[in-house]
């Protein structure tokens, strides 16, 4: 490979690393331009060439890695620093089980971003940093401290099932299972316990790589019918004979968020606590008035039980008895204030959030070992106050090779996750509820936190009269927050052992076990004093209690693999491989709670129960799949390649005598840019795949079994389930079929990678509603078809390259259209969950998959008006339809798209993330309640009389709203404007507050710098950089006001509805990172 | 070492197919229990229902106006489809008593008796039978045409809707055979029943006084007369309550979750959504009712020590401190979930006698014993009873009111407490006047509830055939006894 003999050469010799992490790059190819001269580096990255002459340009080039070009001039020693592609349409990527297959090799979908993707932005849950970057990826960030993110791949295409992706890191299949109550995910009330991939370290991760179709996914079977995100962990560097090598990464990092106000309400700021005109019948009918301070004379007194703010217009005049007079320890005991907005809303009680994540590895390796070693160190705190996340990351991986042909290797993960006053989330018992819902605007928060810290004691706003002094529907936000605190931990353990055994050069056998281990404990407590609200077990109104979840799940891989890899004959290559799988699952919880409230306050026991506890609630659930699979490929003179694929899974959940069922997958692809003569073109392929993938069954649905209520009294209940289980249930059955074209132009400055895809459930196994008549009310059934289809295009383009300055572009854009062709026979409806304020998510057939319902405006056939009652209805309101299954949004997005541009001068580079949904539907119970009770500022206006809306009608208040009358004419009935009916949920449908939450977000800026090797010299510093890292900073458009579109309760299936969500946060941060 | 793994392998998975079906058993479930407990369960189901004031599955103590809503006055205003009321009540009935109760028998008629024991089982089938038909009678008295002959299968999921008429008429034939097999010689249930701790001879009343109920319910319909004066005068003669002693109900606990459903909404919620009516105070209080000072509290709106009951606008907006919440009787957490009882028999004589039923007495005579029996009840005294009758508005045969509407006043004060029972006796009688909520026409006040927004999407045709058969899933459509 050397060059030819010429006259005048000089030699030339250097190393080529890698730009991102100083590693040597072997198998570098250096060719003298313009001719087929060149070398490739050794292990160690490092060549030798001989030039002609001084002009003479190197051409430095690597899969995967940008191409450079440097003239030799007088230099003898050139080293390179390569930097990776924007994308990366060759190159080797980790396909299904773990096999490493050269991406042009692929006939179907897959998406790979490198670590620093992940962990450049800091989160305590990588997949919120996966937004925008993969096309075909729906991420529903969240904005609950350590909260679940919701991933959907191409769509939801399990009708109850499991809709998110399966994870997998280093072989590993990693739970991601989100273990919030079903009445958290219904909005009722709880904890976002987050979802159990967040236990992943981002810093360890090398790369991700997204298996998109099911032809991707078919060998992992079943689970990864949704799509898999495959995570390949750092490890540490192999090097040549005798040398060994060891380095060391640290990474600094502190964020700080901040409240962005577009996502938090505006308050109105002109009247103040009640509900109407109906306290008393004096001047100020807003206010009751009675002897308060019994000095004879009637004092005016602000009606502190009610949680709205269509009271007595403000007037800082008057002065009044509020909140702050009950209580003997207030300043303001016995006193009147005037009648006034607070100085400091609720805005006010949120605190910065600040994130440090530091994290140290080893690494190093020898010519037969490497081993990696790593600690990583989450501390958070979230913006409510008394909250804080910690996470612990340990991570060792090592390979050794026990001879030529045998190598052993393992990698061991611990987490530790812990955490402390998560915020509630939903509806009921939930902080921001009250802000956003039901609140007082003459309350100003920072009193509250004056008298908690002064008393510590329940001093609410929210008193029910000076007389009884309980808080009628809200505690002291701060008291919450400081005494009805939840605590969790996680402790997991999860990796891999594995033997390879290479027996010759076409043939290899692996053997690998692998574990995930965790066990978790989540504890909530009321302290006594507390409003009641729903807790434990029997989840009836409680004022106190304790209860505690603990819930430990184990899920065991053991795989056999055999590969053969060899040439049938010069054109033609074939790789084969045959393999078994066992897993089993085993998940146990149990579930307990103190009843009827604590006997002695502050001590969380369960013993401390007034009433005798109930049983404790048990799971134990086991599963276990055997499966067999097989894979043949073929290449035809690396141009064409075809894969098959069949795997036969047998089940434990299935019933006998139809447990096991086999699948197939076929791709292929032709490399077109082989037999295309075209300068412009410099790759192109084609490809096309088809797919099925069966599904087993849920736990026990099989056999029935009695449901056991608390007994009454020493009588002992038992009760037929509400579901009814099915044994003849049969395995279901994803069909996919999916084509593709990849291409690069101009030297790789610009490249397209577009897909179609089509994929079908059927059979599904879920349990389907009937009527209750039937003394049930779902039934196990094998039905139901959904259908996903969509187009995905990646582009990529470099429209600017010098020596100095780039700039590079990244366009992921995908749209997925989503129907229920059927769910079964007479049944057309499917119910996913109910939620407050009467509104349901559903699949319905022939709509998309998460349909929102609720009740919707009548309409006049002849005019199309909305039409207003006016039979003694109510008249002069919306009449409203009379069910609530009107079809009113559509959880999913049209499309969406994300948009990276990353600009390098020199050792400076600049990257922002803009990200784009658009299309989707949400409802807000938040609006739909804090309409109603006057806190919004648009709940406060100028009528069409010039007047303000909230005047009486004799005053010239209210409105007209537009519509029709039943008979058809001009609405002219004028509707008060001086109680809490007219805007919010109490005369209107739930259509008026379902909102279009599309978005255009600034997801992220990063500005890094990298100190250049010059400066860094010759020290023990092998690389240094810092990066000025932003996220989330700019909402640049939204549809729905006063909050985040993308906020929710929980991930899983059920979205499209908001209550009492947090503030999105702007985060600033700082990242130092430091090689040794 | 290939070979070792391998076998390894092999080993691991030979020995765990082999339990892959055990493997599914829900170790923490079980597959047989006792018949008694799910007998139990839907008494206690069907108590809980019936006594309960939560919004979100009976509504009728509001509808009755007994109570109106302070802050939140949806319900108050006939709004049932935000909270999907009709949906809870009607699964409570059906999958939480019904199935229950049918598969108690079911497993009453799996089990192994004694020879000596057959009169056990069929009072258990009996006492069940019961209160299958004082369930029904429940759901059709709610809807009107609901599912009937072909409900409680799960083979077949849609369906059909029964007439109303129809439904009753097999009701009567149901109370007939249940109380032939009733035997009092034998055992039945024992402490498993917790209405009468096992008692079969007091099922036997219970049964004939539901008998009664079934033929009074349907009086004014003529195309059931014959069935109705066959039950009314065949009850009176096998026997119907005769004291407060015999009333049926289900006597709560102390401790969550058993406690009366009341105790959770009115004081384990800490919440103040109810006051007392002007409806009931602007009724009672001119008669000196003495239950008032039982079923509400005093309340001294002007701050003067000036305590008087006073209710609420019904359906409007009501500040909880300006009017009277209900009685602390109400607010114990074991207060008892009347079922059926001896005051609402007498009601029922009183009418019957009154259309000229024999029924063994006057008009008069049950009328007075019916609000002498809710009076006592209540707590209240001889005397108190001796004042109140000589009330001109309340002694029989004075005053203003017709018999029939004296009646009617009586026997919907007595119901305080049981909402259904109170809103169909208006119903019936179409009197006392009602207080239609702010806005609202007289005309809408409902008179029906609306099936089930599931049925209508998950059993669309069958609910299509019944909505249109009964005249318009609405509020306002009359069900088929309701026709005056």
């Amino acid at each position: 490979m050397s060059s030819m003999g010429l006259y005048a050469q000089k030699t030339v010799s250097g190393t080529v690393t890698s730009y991102d992490d100083g590693s040597a790059i072997p198998g570098v190819s250096i060719l003298i331009k313009g001719t087929q001269t060149g070398t490739v580096t050794d292990l160690d990255g490092k060549y030798s060439i001989s030039a002609p002459n001084e002009a003479t340009i190197l051409v430095f080039s690597f899969v995967g890695k940008e191409t450079q070009e440097i003239t030799v001039g007088s230099q003898s020693s050139i080293n390179v620093a390569l930097k990776t592609t924007a994308i990366e349409l060759e190159g080797t990527v980790i396909t299904a089980l773990g096999i490493s297959r050269e991406k042009k090799s692929l006939g179907y979908s897959t998406q790979k971003l490198s670590g620093d993707k992940v962990n450049t932005v800091r989160s305590d849950n990588f997949i919120n940093t996966m937004s925008g970057k993969v096309s075909g990826l729906q991420v529903r960030t969240n904005n609950n401290m350590g909260g679940s993110t919701n991933i959907i791949i191409r769509g939801s295409s399990s009708l109850t099932g499991n809709n998110q992706p399966l994870f997998v890191i280093d072989g590993v299949p990693i739970s991601n299972d989100n273990t919030n109550a079903s009445s958290q995910r219904q909005g009722g009330t709880g904890y976002d316990y987050g979802n159990a991939a967040s236990d992943i370290n981002s810093d360890d991760i090398a790369s991700i790589n997204v298996l998109i179709g099911a032809a991707a996914t078919a060998l992992y079977g079943s689970r990864a019918a949704n799509g898999v995100i495959i995570i390949t962990t750092k490890k540490g560097k192999r090097v040549t004979t005798g040398k060994k090598y060891l380095g060391v990464t640290m990474n600094l990092s502190g964020t700080m968020g901040i409240v962005d106000p577009s996502t938090f309400v505006k308050y109105q700021k002109e009247y103040g606590g009640g509900y109407g005109p109906y306290y008393s019948g004096g001047d100020h009918p807003g206010l009751y008035e009675y002897d308060f301070d019994g000095d004879g004379v009637d004092d005016l007194v602000v009606p502190t039980t009610e949680d709205a703010s269509y009271g007595e217009k403000f007037d800082p005049n008057l002065m009044v008895y509020q909140w702050d007079s009950y209580d003997p320890e207030n300043p303001n005991y016995m006193k009147k204030t005037p009648w006034q907005a607070a100085a400091n809303d609720p805005i006010t009680f949120f605190d910065k959030a600040w994130t440090f994540k530091n994290s140290i590895a080893i690494d190093g390796g020898s010519d037969h070992s490497s081993f990696r070693l790593a600690y990583s160190r989450l501390d958070q705190s979230g913006i409510m106050p008394n909250s804080h996340l910690t996470r612990d990351n340990f991570n060792f991986s090592s390979s050794y090779d026990l001879s030529d042909k045998l190598t052993a290797s393992a990698t061991v993960n611990y987490a530790k996750t812990s955490g402390l006053g998560r915020n509630s989330t939903g509806y009921s018992d939930n902080i921001l509820s009250s802000f956003r819902q039901w609140y007082q605007t003459n309350v100003d928060i920072q009193d509250q936190k004056a008298m908690y810290e002064l008393t510590g004691r329940n001093v609410t706003w929210n008193y029910h009269d000076e007389n009884l002094l309980v808080p009628e529907f809200w505690d002291n936000p701060y008291w919450t927050r400081y005494q009805n605190y939840e605590t969790d931990y996680r402790n997991r353990l999860f990796g891999n052992i594995s033997l390879n055994y290479k027996v010759n050069d076409h043939f290899t056998v692996m053997g690998r076990a692998t574990t995930d281990y965790y066990s978790e404990m989540q504890e909530e407590r009321r302290a006594v004093g507390s409003i009641s609200a729903r807790f434990g077990i029997s989840r009836l109104d409680v004022q106190s209690g304790y209860q505690r979840y603990n819930r430990t799940f184990q899920e065991n891989n053991y795989d056999m693999i055999a590969r053969y890899k060899g040439n049938i004959n010069e054109d033609l290559n074939v790789s084969a491989m045959v393999g078994t799988n066992y897993r089993s699952n085993m998940v146990s919880s149990v579930f307990a709670s103190t009843n009827g409230g604590l006997v002695v306050p502050e001590l969380y026991s369960l013993s401390n129960t007034v009433n005798p506890s109930l049983s404790p609630i048990e799971h134990e659930n086991r599963i276990a799949v055997l499966g067999v699979y097989s894979q043949v490929s073929l290449g035809y003179k690396n141009m064409a390649y075809l894969d098959a694929t069949i795997r036969r899974d047998q089940s434990s959940t299935l019933p006998a005598e139809n447990s096991a069922y086999l699948y197939p997958s076929i791709s292929g692809n032709f490399i077109f840019s082989q037999v295309l003569d075209a300068d412009w073109l410099s790759f192109g392929k084609v490809r096309a795949n088809y797919a099925e993938v069966g599904n087993d069954a849920p736990f026990a649905s099989i056999y029935d079994t009695y449901s056991k209520p608390s007994p009454f009294g020493s009588t002992t209940l038992f009760s037929v389930p509400s579901t009814k289980n099915n044994s003849a249930l049969k395995p279901e059955r994803t069909k996919s079929l999916e084509a593709g074209i990849e291409m690069m132009f101009k030297d790789n400055r610009v490249g397209v990678d577009f897909a179609v895809y089509k994929n079908n459930t059927i059979d599904q196994i879920l349990p389907v509603s009937i009527s209750t008549a039937t003394g049930y009310s779902t039934k196990y059934v094998n039905s139901g078809e959904i259908e996903n289809k969509g187009i995905e295009l990646s582009l990529f383009a470099t429209p600017i390259k010098t020596t100095d300055f780039s700039w590079d572009l990244i366009l992921n854009w995908s749209k997925n259209v989503n129907k229920v062709v059927s769910l079964y026979e007479g049944v057309d409806n499917l119910q996913l969950g109910s939620f407050q304020g009467g509104i349901s998510i559903n699949a319905t057939v022939g709509e998309p998959y998460g349909i929102i319902q609720g009740t919707d405006w009548v309409y006049d056939d002849a005019t199309g008006e909305k039409v207003i009652n006016s039979t003694g209805y109510h008249d002069g309101y919306y009449k409203i339809s009379s069910t609530s299954d009107k079809v009113l949004g559509n959880i999913n997005p049209d499309w969406n798209a994300g948009l990276t541009n990353r600009f390098n001068y020199k050792d400076f580079s600049l990257s922002f993330l803009l990200d784009y949904q658009k299309g989707g539907s949400i409802f807000s119970l938040d609006q739909w309640y804090g309409q109603g009770t006057g806190l919004y500022a648009n709940t406060v206006f100028t009528n069409d009389l010039g007047n303000p809306v909230r005047n009486t009608l004799a005053d010239g208040g209210g409105i007209i709203l537009d519509g029709v009358k039943e008979d058809g004419t001009p609405n002219d009935i004028r509707v008060r404007g001086d109680n809490y009916a007219l805007f919010g949920w109490a005369r209107n449908p739930n259509a008026m507050f379902v909102y279009d939450a599309s978005y255009l977000k600034l997801r992220e800026l990063v500005l890094t710098y990298k100190l250049p090797k010059k400066m860094i010299g010759e020290s023990f510093i092998k690389g240094a950089s810092v990066s000025f890292v932003g996220s989330n900073l700019w909402i640049i458009f939204k549809n729905l006001p006063d909050a985040d579109p993308e906020s929710g309760v929980s991930s899983g299936n059920l979205q499209g509805w908001q209550s009492g969500v947090l503030p999105t946060t702007r985060n600033f941060g700082i990242n130092v990172n430091l090689q040794f | 070492m290939k070979k070792i793994y391998l076998l390894l392998l092999v080993f691991v998975v030979a020995s765990c197919t082999k339990n892959f079906e055990d493997m599914n058993t829900n170790t923490k479930a079980p597959t047989k229990v006792p018949s008694e407990t799910l007998f139990t369960n839907a008494q206690k189901n069907l108590a809980d229902q019936v006594a309960s004031i939560n919004v979100n599955r009976n509504v009728y103590k509001i509808w009755a106006q007994y109570c109106t809503e302070t802050t939140y006055t949806d319900e108050a205003n006939y709004d049932v489809v935000n909270r999907t009321i009709p949906d809870n009540a009607f699964r409570t009935l059906y999958k939480d008593v019904l199935m229950d109760f049918k598969e108690a028998a079911n497993l009453v008629n799996e089990k192994t008796f004694l020879p000596t024991e057959a009169g056990m089982k069929a009072n258990q089938l009996a006492i069940i039978e019961v209160l299958n038909v004082y369930t029904w009678q429940r759901i059709v008295d709610q809807w009107g045409d609901v599912p009937y002959s072909e409900a409680l299968d799960i083979e077949n999921t849609l369906p059909k809707y029964d007439d109303a008429v129809t439904i009753y008429k097999d009701l009567f034939k149901r109370i007939d055979a249940a109380i032939a097999n009733l035997d009092a010689a034998s055992g039945s249930f024992g402490s498993a029943d917790i209405v009468y701790n096992g008692d079969v001879a007091k099922w036997k009343v219970f049964a004939n006084t539901l008998k009664l109920k079934l033929g009074m319910s349907v009086i004014d319909y003529t195309g059931l007369a014959t069935e109705a004066k066959a039950a009314i005068e065949g009850a009176v003669t096998a026997g119907v309550m005769t004291s407060n002693a015999d009333n049926g109900g289900l006597t709560y606990k102390n401790a969550t979750p058993n406690t009366n459903p009341v105790y959770l909404d009115l004081v384990a919620s800490g919440r103040h959504d109810f006051v007392a009516t002007n409806t009931m105070c602007d009724i009672m209080n001119p008669i000196n009712d003495p239950r008032l000072q039982h079923y509400y509290q005093l309340r001294d709106t002007s701050g003067n020590g000036d305590f008087v009951y006073i209710g609420g606008i019904y359906g409007a907006s009501n500040a909880y401190n300006n009017y009277s919440p209900f009685g602390t009787a109400l607010e114990d957490p074991t207060m008892e979930c009347v079922l059926l009882d001896f005051t609402e028999t007498e009601f029922y004589l009183a009418e019957a006698a009154h259309k000229g039923f024999t029924v063994g007495g006057t008009a008069e005579s049950f009328y007075n014993a019916g609000i002498e029996s809710s009076i006592l009840y209540w707590g209240g005294t001889a005397a108190e009873v001796t004042a109140y009758m000589a009330e001109a508005e309340v002694a029989w045969g004075t005053s203003s009111l017709t018999d029939v509407q004296k009646i009617a006043v009586q026997a919907w004060i007595a119901s305080f407490n049981r909402g259904l029972l109170g809103w169909s006796f208006w119903r019936r009688f179409d009197y006392p006047i009602l207080n239609p909520p702010p806005g609202v026409s007289y005309a809408n006040i409902p008179v029906r509830t609306i099936y089930p927004i599931n049925e209508q999407t998950l059993n669309g045709t069958n609910y299509t055939a019944a909505a249109s058969a009964i005249g318009g899933d609405l509020l306002t459509t009359k069900l088929f006894w309701d026709v005056n």
